[in-house]
């Protein structure tokens, strides 16, 4: 229906501005995350000893980095490794962290003791050290980064959702699906779950902003995602950060790139937020 | 007659005053501060292998011999006195007699004797056991049979076989002499030696200072007070606080030739000089593990690599091509550029090593749409990094997809010793520009330093004939054909020579920097600060 | 309130001691100890120099043995020494906290001292040009990476003063003392303060919107008397607790800026351990972290309880 979806969108964008703005930004980042080797100029692997250090023209809009590789492609090609890095870490994290936080506000008893006290344990630790320890064990790689960025979220998120599902519990409607003899699984799954979701969807996309900035610094300090996979956090990284005046572009551009996706990860979940969660509307 | 002979007098007078005045004169005093890159793991020489230790704690010791710092070559002909005052070889070139110097006493004020010197070489020979943790330099040692001494100031060195590199050996950078009275653990925290300098703090990854050594044996040296270091790993924060005049030296060999551009282009008065730094790139290939135990693969890998382009990406092309030997004019040993040509691999053109390599995978089943997958190991630090990056690509132009897999020291380490890799970019400095150290360190069956367990025990007798060589032109054509058969035989493929670069304030006098290694020059006893 | 406290004091220790076995044993997961990368330095192997120092350190003995050395000498005070340095840790770790733990008061101040104003400012101000132009900034803050802020300050500095604001043990003047101290801290402190500034505005405007602020207002009191004595006081609560959670992100950002800026603080030198496989190292500090982390939270619930006289625990 065009005339609906239209009025619907153009509804959105009157009450919340910013927060369409903030899609409008996500959804370029994952577009070019999609469709990196269609929009990317360049081969951002090959390097290219002659145009080391180019700055930005006409053949390298953004400048080249010192293995002559064009900055503007590995950007692009970056995007894909920070989505995908945000996105598993994220999944990953809210997922065993909303299936913990379900069975623990649900089976209660010794089960959620224990789980609370690891929860505990688990956030008494920045989350830079654990997964700075987690990575220095593991080793640098796509996979150990996601899992590294991960763990640290399980907690806050099973925090979160276990609250809410305490005081989801005791309403009525939950009452009445167990007066008409559904299984305790049932229940749990069809009633208390989706009620959950809006809250789970606020607190991930807050951290997906977290994760992005969490992966930069990893690979900043030179333990996150590894060659050849350009991730923008690692174009940051001491390398590039050496030419600082003779080649800020090296500098300049991968730290705006990251800003930008986490602006707008920020703008959308604030505005979800607004949305979704009454409770915090202003 | 007497006007003239009083206006000669006069003349020759001030021409003597002329001639005899200095340039300038040394000035006494001074803190000279120094970047440095990297935590050294500790502050013992003799257990240690990097830069990290040795530059700074250089200045504490004193050698038997050294190489003059003045001779920008470190060569057997520029070996000069130190704690030894003469020496003599006998006639069968197996007994090596040092006379040593009057009045030389530790800085805990003991005195120097030959029991020192007996010390510290049955130590590293492993003739005696010590609390050395690590004793990197062992095979360096291999001819000594015996160290016997004559009274405090004789001391003679009893060779199995002639060897002339074993002076070049002693005045290296990596051979102090040590105190017989002082444990090892305590010469890794906090070093005693007869050196110009006193060893005065260590705090990790922050600062070592050293202080001046009044009592040292060398009258009116060293002219400076103090010399501090300060830990900066963050390379692009060190530039910049050099830059600002925070520092006056910066450690030697770390600034990239492009670094060193920056830097005299931010400030122009900078004295920077950028040398090789007898550092190379090499590969470990494991030949015991797929895909390299087949040599045909090997072959392709060494096709494939553009060794023009490593040097012209690390260091704006100023890095050396060579083999294992660092290539002249600066290397003493490293092959000329007509015997080079007769290497395989070493060729000028790319293009056609390439497409050879091409072929040989093309045989094995593999092309642009069934590439080999392949690991490339490598340490988690940005020069073993960028020079991986490099690889990857070039390994691309013969259907190889490698992956850089880049991991902390601890593991690079544990999964070389276990062999769990399949090729690994490597960096490696070698201490002195010597056949012998090169050779015996990294090629001989069953060398600690032999990762790669490469053996070939046809060559090593051709590694101990060059060793016994006296004649130079003829020792340096054999050491040619070895190197090349090490190329022949994919030891360690050898993939780049770098150089390295040193920055310092004009204001810094009297340093002196060898153009074939960068481990020895750094007693610190004749530079003087300008301020 | 005692009974309160005693709890929370004994599930501190329960949580101190699950992160010490989380630490000790992830540190160990995988091979690759202080003997490997000593040898890796010296660029050769003996396996019966290494084994020597691998017996010598103890890392032949079993897992929980080694376990119980710890955490027994961490009772008694004795942390041990350190792998690389063979000092003891405790010398090595005290110099260094002051360094962070003054560098981490100034972040504070510095984000407690700009957030909470401007958030006032923004909340009171509600949208109007000014509160939008403060949500974007603030926004912004929270999406730069700490280190690119602190790399592109740096770069400022340096082209704009001619100077560079890296630790110095001895500034030459009492700017050079001011920058040094303050530009890190601001580097560390403008997330913090981003964050404090939009939950200062959130929380201000819910309660502007209170019942009992109405009732104030009906009392009589000037607009400027309700703004600031009623509503503040009570938009505190969220911003007390978001401190305590910002101790914990706060880290992270002392651990870029501690190695952007040189600064030789605990931050840093955790790093610096953990490449180096210090185990004692790495794990006292990492269990002083986690300690400094749990007190500050339960000081934040104290405070919190004291501020907010609605709220009385354990009744």
């Amino acid at each position: 229906m065009n005339t609906g979806w239209w009025s619907d969108l153009r509804y959105l964008m009157r009450r919340y501005p910013l927060g369409v703005g903030g899609a409008v930004i996500m959804t370029v980042f994952v577009l070019a995350a999609m469709f990196a080797s269609v929009v990317a100029p360049l081969d951002p692997f090959s390097t290219n000893a002659r145009a080391s250090l180019a700055p930005p023209g006409s053949k390298y809009l953004m400048g080249a980095d010192m293995m002559g590789r064009d900055v503007l492609s590995r950007l692009i090609h970056g995007a894909r490794i920070s989505l995908a890095v945000a996105l598993g870490a994220t999944a990953l994290g809210s997922g065993f962290g909303a299936a913990l936080g379900l069975a623990s506000g649900y089976i209660g008893g010794w089960f959620d003791l224990i789980v609370q006290r690891l929860a505990e344990i688990m956030q008494s630790l920045p989350l830079l050290v654990m997964a700075l320890v987690i990575t220095a064990s593991l080793g640098p790689s796509l996979g150990n980064t996601i899992i590294a960025i991960a763990i640290p979220l399980i907690p806050n998120v099973a925090r979160v959702i276990r609250s809410n599902v305490l005081s989801l519990r005791e309403l009525p409607f939950v009452e009445a699906a167990k007066a008409t003899g559904m299984s305790e699984w049932r229940v749990a799954i069809v009633h208390v779950l989706p009620n959950t979701l809006a809250p789970l969807i606020v607190l991930a996309t807050a951290q997906l902003g977290s994760t992005i900035l969490t992966e930069a610094s990893l690979s900043f300090l030179g333990l996150g995602v590894p060659e050849p996979y350009p991730s923008w956090g690692r174009m940051l990284s001491e390398s590039a950060a050496e030419y600082v005046r003779t080649a800020p572009w090296l500098v300049i551009f991968p730290g705006l790139a990251i800003s930008l996706v986490v602006f707008g990860s920020n703008l959308l979940g604030d505005a979800l937020r607004d949305a979704l969660d009454p409770r915090q509307r202003d | 007659m007497s006007a003239l002979l009083g206006r000669l007098a006069l003349a020759c007078l001030l021409a003597v005053l002329c001639l005899a005045a200095p340039a300038q004169a040394q000035k006494q005093g001074g803190v000279l501060r120094v970047t440095h890159r990297d935590n050294p793991p500790s502050a013992s020489i003799l257990e240690e292998a990097t830069i990290s230790t040795d530059m700074p704690f250089m200045a504490v010791f004193n050698n038997l011999v050294v190489f003059d710092p003045n001779a920008r070559q470190n060569r057997l002909e520029a070996v000069v006195p130190e704690l030894a005052t003469s020496w003599s070889l006998s006639d069968d070139d197996r007994t090596l007699t040092f006379q040593l110097r009057d009045g030389v006493r530790w800085h805990d004020g003991k005195p120097f004797t030959s029991a020192d010197v007996k010390c510290t070489w049955d130590m590293v020979t492993g003739h005696t056991a010590s609390n050395m943790r690590k004793n990197p330099r062992k095979t360096w040692w291999f001819n000594i049979k015996d160290v016997t001494t004559d009274g405090d100031h004789t001391v003679t060195f009893h060779l199995n076989d002639p060897q002339p590199s074993l002076l070049v050996m002693l005045a290296g950078g990596f051979s102090p002499v040590y105190p017989c009275h002082v444990t090892a653990a305590q010469m890794r925290t906090h070093p005693i030696g007869t050196g110009p300098f006193k060893f005065v703090e260590f705090k990790q990854n922050e600062l070592i200072r050293l202080a001046r050594n009044p009592d040292y044996w060398k009258p009116g040296r060293p002219y400076l007070d103090a010399i501090e270091y300060t830990i900066i790993p963050n390379r692009s924060t060190m530039v910049l606080a050099l830059e600002a005049g925070k520092f006056d030296l910066t450690i030697t060999g770390e600034l990239t030739p492009e670094l060193v551009k920056d830097v005299q282009a931010q400030v122009p008065q900078m004295q920077c000089l950028v040398q090789p730094s007898n550092t190379q790139g090499n590969l470990l290939v494991n030949r015991e593990k797929p895909p390299f135990d087949d040599a045909r693969i090997r072959r392709a890998m060494g096709l494939s690599i553009d060794r023009k382009a490593f040097s012209d990406i690390l260091s704006l092309g100023v890095d050396k091509i060579g083999g294992a030997m660092l290539a002249p004019p600066e290397g003493i040993w490293g092959w000329s550029p007509e015997f080079m040509q007769t290497v395989p691999g070493y060729g000028a053109d790319v293009e056609k090593s390439r497409e050879e390599g091409r072929r040989i995978m093309r045989e094995l089943g593999y092309g642009p749409d069934k590439m080999l997958p392949l690991k490339v190991s490598t340490r988690n630090i940005p020069d073993y990094r960028d020079a991986t990056v490099i690889l990857i690509d070039h390994l691309k132009s013969v259907y190889i997809q490698g992956e850089m897999e880049a991991l902390d020291s601890a593991v690079w380490y544990a999964r070389l010793v276990r062999k769990d890799y399949s090729v690994g970019m490597n960096v490696q400095g070698t201490g002195i520009d010597d056949p012998d150290v090169m050779f015996f360190e990294n090629y001989t069956c069953g060398s600690e330093r032999n990762y790669t367990a490469y053996c070939n025990p046809e060559l090593e007798k051709l590694f101990h004939r060059q060793s016994m060589m006296k004649d130079f032109e003829a020792r340096r054509q054999l050491v040619w054909e070895i190197d090349r058969t090490l190329q022949e035989d994919g030891a360690r493929p050898i993939v780049y020579q770098s150089q390295g670069g040193t920055c310092w304030w004009p204001q810094v006098k009297g340093l002196k920097l060898a153009v074939n290694s960068i481990y020895n020059h750094w007693r610190f006893d004749d530079v003087w600060l300008d301020r | 309130m005692l009974s309160y406290l005693i709890r929370r004091l004994l599930l501190m220790v329960f949580t101190l001691f699950g992160v010490s076995i989380a630490i000790f044993l992830l540190l160990r997961i995988v091979p690759g100890n202080i003997a490997d990368i000593l040898f890796d330095s010296a660029g050769m192997i003996d396996p019966a120099e290494k084994q020597k120092i691998v017996s010598d350190l103890g890392l032949d003995l079993s897992l929980p043995v080694q376990y119980a050395h710890w955490i027994g000498g961490l009772l008694h005070g004795d942390l041990g020494y350190s792998y690389v340095s063979e000092k003891p840790v405790l010398d090595e770790i005290l110099p260094r906290i002051p360094i962070t733990g003054r560098l981490a008061a100034l972040a504070l101040l510095f984000a407690v001292c700009t957030g909470v104003p401007l958030g006032v400012i923004s909340a009171v101000q509600q949208n109007t040009w000014l509160d939008y132009a403060l949500r974007l900034f603030s926004l912004s803050g929270l999406s730069m990476p700490s280190f690119w802020l602190g790399l592109l300050i740096l770069m400022a500095f340096v082209h704009y003063f001619g100077t560079i604001p890296i630790y110095d043990r001895a500034p030459a003047t009492f700017w050079a003392w001011v920058a040094m101290l303050g530009v890190p801290a601001a580097a560390v402190g403008f997330r913090s303060s981003a964050l404090i500034m939009r939950l200062t505005r959130s929380s201000m405007l819910e309660v502007l919107r209170q019942d009992y602020v109405r009732t104030a207002r009906s009392k009589g009191l000037s607009e400027a008397g309700v703004t600031f004595d009623h509503a503040l006081r009570n938009a505190m609560l969220p911003v007390i607790t978001v401190i305590g959670v910002e101790t914990a992100f706060l880290f992270g950002g002392l651990i870029v800026t501690e190695t952007v800026f040189n600064i030789p603080g605990v931050a840093r030198f955790l790093v610096e351990a953990i490449r180096w496989r210090d185990y004692p190292m790495v794990q006292n500090l990492v269990m002083f972290i986690a300690f400094v982390v749990v007190t500050v939270n339960l000081i934040v619930d104290i405070l919190y309880m004291f501020v907010d006289p609605r709220i009385r625990y354990g009744q």
